[in-house]
């Protein structure tokens, strides 16, 4: 059984259950005092030692039905074999896996192409191109070279070897079949994971502008967690101890019950305040796949971020709080997308008469505790760029970034103001991964 | 601890035992509450709030016979509080009343070396435990015949306490610098209970078993709410329990627990209600809602709501 149990710690861990030594070891105690006589109990004592939040709960449950629901694979071998061959019963013994074909034992068989899986160390599969390697290794490991021998041999002799020939050939076709179904179901158990992972690794790095549609889910997924990763992070960095300054008030009123004398100090703490965030998104269509991610992402980031006011502009500004007050995020950045309801004119990308909107309707959301962030390829079709007007926001809030999905390098070429406008903003930032998103967040908490 | 009376002899008889206790359990639950006597871990409790996780650990308690150490964890707690502090009143007390003693000990006569040196032949009066307040965790060491000790909420304290929980969870012992090392007489039986409102650390996990309490069937539910309200009709328990089933699957702030589902039931008998009807729970509404926006999203549904849960019940 431990056998069995370690191939299924490794699956679980193929599945992204980070289960440690100590775990395992847990785990087979537990066995030996819960026993295996009931299935459920068996699955408890193995999720309560080896799963050890929700999610991986989740991910045990799957794991657990898919390793210990034994299919038997050879069901099909036991429809071909039903052809009535069966006149001349053991002439000859045939070796090895020929012999069970030839006798119909479809235990043994299972058995043998598990065996022989274990000798191909088939639970080292990762990824999905292995499979026909680890396919041809579990036959060789059968010995098929020594049935094909034994089919050409009864082949030659003619007689009554021909019809077991063809019954072996067929049986020997049902077992590459075979093999390679166990294989790709063991590929399922045991890699599963590691092909996910190298898709994220590519997601981080790839230009959200271009992300094909196919990848949006993954990608929310994958923001869902660096969002969780930044709330859990910076929620505990808010109250930080300032080494150095006593807090004389406290200290004193903790000490009452002690007559005065000073057992307990207490030090003056040092809150790090969480910013207001004021964003305005350029929606324009080369935008939206950035602006939609951005925005998902900043608005789950509730732990870092006290407060958000968003507005969108293309040829005009509009503000969309409201629509994130109503509906789920997801609900709301697809609403955006579409424009539903929202009197937005989507004309020409006009940064001149968005700053004018803004500063005109909206410059009192600005304050001296405002990060105002713009996030926009500052490509104004050549109109005004009224920087003056980005300087007068820039003077009222406490920071001013700027989100440019384009490289640093097509900054201010054609079009492009990036140059005129960079020179106003406290930081400008290339933001067109998911790694230029989570510096994002690093910046925002680092309030000077 | 050991097993006297055979309550833990298997998973059947501590999920029996609990019953009698008052605590419905399934199979998760049994199991890991059994494996965790014998392997002598503490079990951490994870589930949404209301589904019975510091009941558990009441139960516990109750089926073992032996007493509750609770310890509620908030933010900022710290080893004075929960561990041990030292009666700093007392010890001045002592001091002043003994002032006298005090003198004729040092001797004012001697040279400040000697006083000294005799003084700290008598420093272990002060730091000695009769001077010692023992709060939860050291409770929960010092009883003789055990304990079950609760750890609420451990999500909310801060990490440093989470750290200083390692040592007493894994060697159930605890150093006292002035008096030494206290170790467990007999090993307290410890749950922890969290809302995940953070993500523990992967070492506090490893050394726990892990139990996961979701929302119960409704198979399980009805027999829960039987224990609770025995004077319940068959059909107004099907009806309430499938209502509410129902009520779960939509987004509301917070979806109705196991408590709120009793106390509703309750409060359907006192009606006098044989069955569900629309008006009913309309006006019960908030036994078991407890937000305005909630109440307002199941009204508008309840026409639905309450169709669905008779259809199942039929």
């Amino acid at each position: 059984m431990d056998r069995v149990l370690n191939q299924f710690i490794v699956s679980l861990r193929g599945a992204g259950v980070p289960v440690s030594v100590s775990e395992s070891i847990d785990a087979t105690q537990a066995l030996t005092i819960s026993g295996y006589g009931n299935r459920q109990v068996f699955k408890s004592t193995l999720a309560a030692t080896l799963a050890k939040s929700v999610a991986e709960k989740e991910i045990f449950d799957d794991c657990f039905e898919r390793f210990f629901t034994f299919q038997s694979p050879t069901a099909t071998l036991a429809d071909r074999q039903e052809s009535p061959e069966q006149e001349q019963p053991g002439d000859m013994p045939i070796p090895g896996i020929g012999g069970m074909i030839r006798e119909g034992d479809m235990g043994g068989i299972a058995l043998a192409v598990r065996d022989a899986a274990r000798s191909a160390d088939l639970q080292s599969i990762r990824f999905f191109t292995q499979r026909g390697i680890f396919t041809s290794r579990i036959l060789q490991a059968m010995q098929l070279d020594q049935l094909d021998r034994v089919v050409a041999d009864l082949y030659r002799q003619g007689g009554g070897g021909v019809a077991t020939a063809r019954q072996l050939e067929r049986g020997r076709d049902a077992l590459i079949d075979m093999v390679r179904r166990f294989v790709d179901e063991q590929y399922e158990i045991y890699a599963r994971e590691s092909t996910e992972r190298i898709i994220e690794r590519y997601l981080w790095d790839a230009r959200l502008t271009e992300l094909e549609e196919r990848h949006y889910d993954r990608m929310q997924f994958l923001i869902r967690k660096l969002v969780k990763r930044m709330n859990d992070r910076y929620s505990r960095r808010r109250r930080r101890a300032k080494r150095g300054a006593l807090d004389f008030k406290r200290t004193l009123r903790a000490n009452m019950h002690h007559g005065g004398l000073l057992f307990e100090t207490h030090w003056k703490e040092k809150r790090v305040n969480r910013p207001d965030v004021v964003i305005l998104c350029d929606v324009s269509r080369s935008m939206s796949t950035v602006v939609r991610f951005c925005l998902l992402m900043l608005y789950g980031l509730n732990e870092v971020v006290a407060r958000i006011r968003s507005f969108i502009f293309c040829s005009s500004l509009l503000e969309v709080s409201h629509v994130f007050e109503t509906s789920p995020v997801a609900v709301a950045i697809e609403r955006l997308r579409t424009g539903e309801g929202l009197d937005i004119h989507m004309g020409r990308t006009d940064y001149g008469s968005a700053l004018w909107d803004f500063t005109s309707k909206h410059l009192d959301a600005v304050t001296g505790k405002t990060t105002v962030i713009i996030l926009g390829d500052a490509r104004s079709n050549y109109g005004d760029p009224a920087d003056e007007l980005l300087k007068k926001i820039a003077e009222r809030c406490r920071r001013l970034v700027w989100l440019n999905p384009e490289t640093p390098a097509m900054w201010g070429t054609g079009d492009s103001e990036m140059r005129r406008y960079m020179r106003l903003c406290d930081h400008v930032m290339e933001c067109s991964t998911l790694r230029h998103l989570e510096q994002l967040v690093r910046f925002l908490v680092k309030i000077p | 601890m050991t097993d006297e009376n055979g309550k833990f002899e298997s998973v059947e008889k501590v999920s029996e035992g609990f019953r009698r206790a008052g605590y419905i359990c399934n199979t998760d639950i049994a199991t890991t509450v059994y494996l965790a006597f014998h392997l002598e871990k503490p079990v951490l409790v994870e589930g949404p709030a209301g589904v019975g996780k510091t009941e558990l650990a009441k139960k516990a308690a109750a089926f073992m016979d032996v007493p509750l150490i609770r310890l509620q964890c908030y933010e900022g707690l710290d080893e004075s509080k929960a561990l041990y502090e030292w009666k700093y009143g007392k010890q001045l007390l002592y001091t002043q009343l003994l002032r006298d003693k005090l003198d004729q000990v040092i001797d004012r006569e001697k040279d400040l070396g000697e006083s000294i040196r005799t003084l700290h032949r008598y420093e272990d009066i002060f730091f000695s435990p009769q001077f010692l307040e023992p709060r939860p965790l050291l409770q929960a060491l010092q009883k003789e015949q055990g304990a079950v000790l609760l750890i609420d909420e451990v999500d909310k304290a801060d990490e440093e306490f989470e750290a200083f929980l390692l040592e007493i969870l894994s060697d159930f012992q605890v150093s006292i610098p002035e008096i030494g090392t206290v170790r467990a007489k007999t090993r307290p039986y410890v749950f922890l209970t969290s809302n995940s409102t953070r993500e523990l650390s992967e070492a506090l996990k490893r050394r726990c078993l892990h139990l996961y309490i979701p929302f119960p069937d409704p198979d399980l539910e009805c027999q829960i709410i039987r224990h609770h309200v025995p004077s319940i009709p068959n059909r107004l328990e099907k009806q309430l329990v499938m209502f509410i089933h129902e009520v779960r699957k939509l987004e509301l702030k917070k979806a109705p627990s196991i408590s709120e589902t009793i106390d509703w039931a309750r409060a359907l008998i006192l009606l006098h209600a044989g069955g569900l009807d629309r008006d009913l729970t309309r006006k019960t509404l908030n036994t078991f809602l407890k937000f305005e926006e909630d109440i307002r999203a199941v009204d508008e549904k309840l026409p639905l709501l309450i169709d669905k849960a008779l259809k199942e019940t039929a």
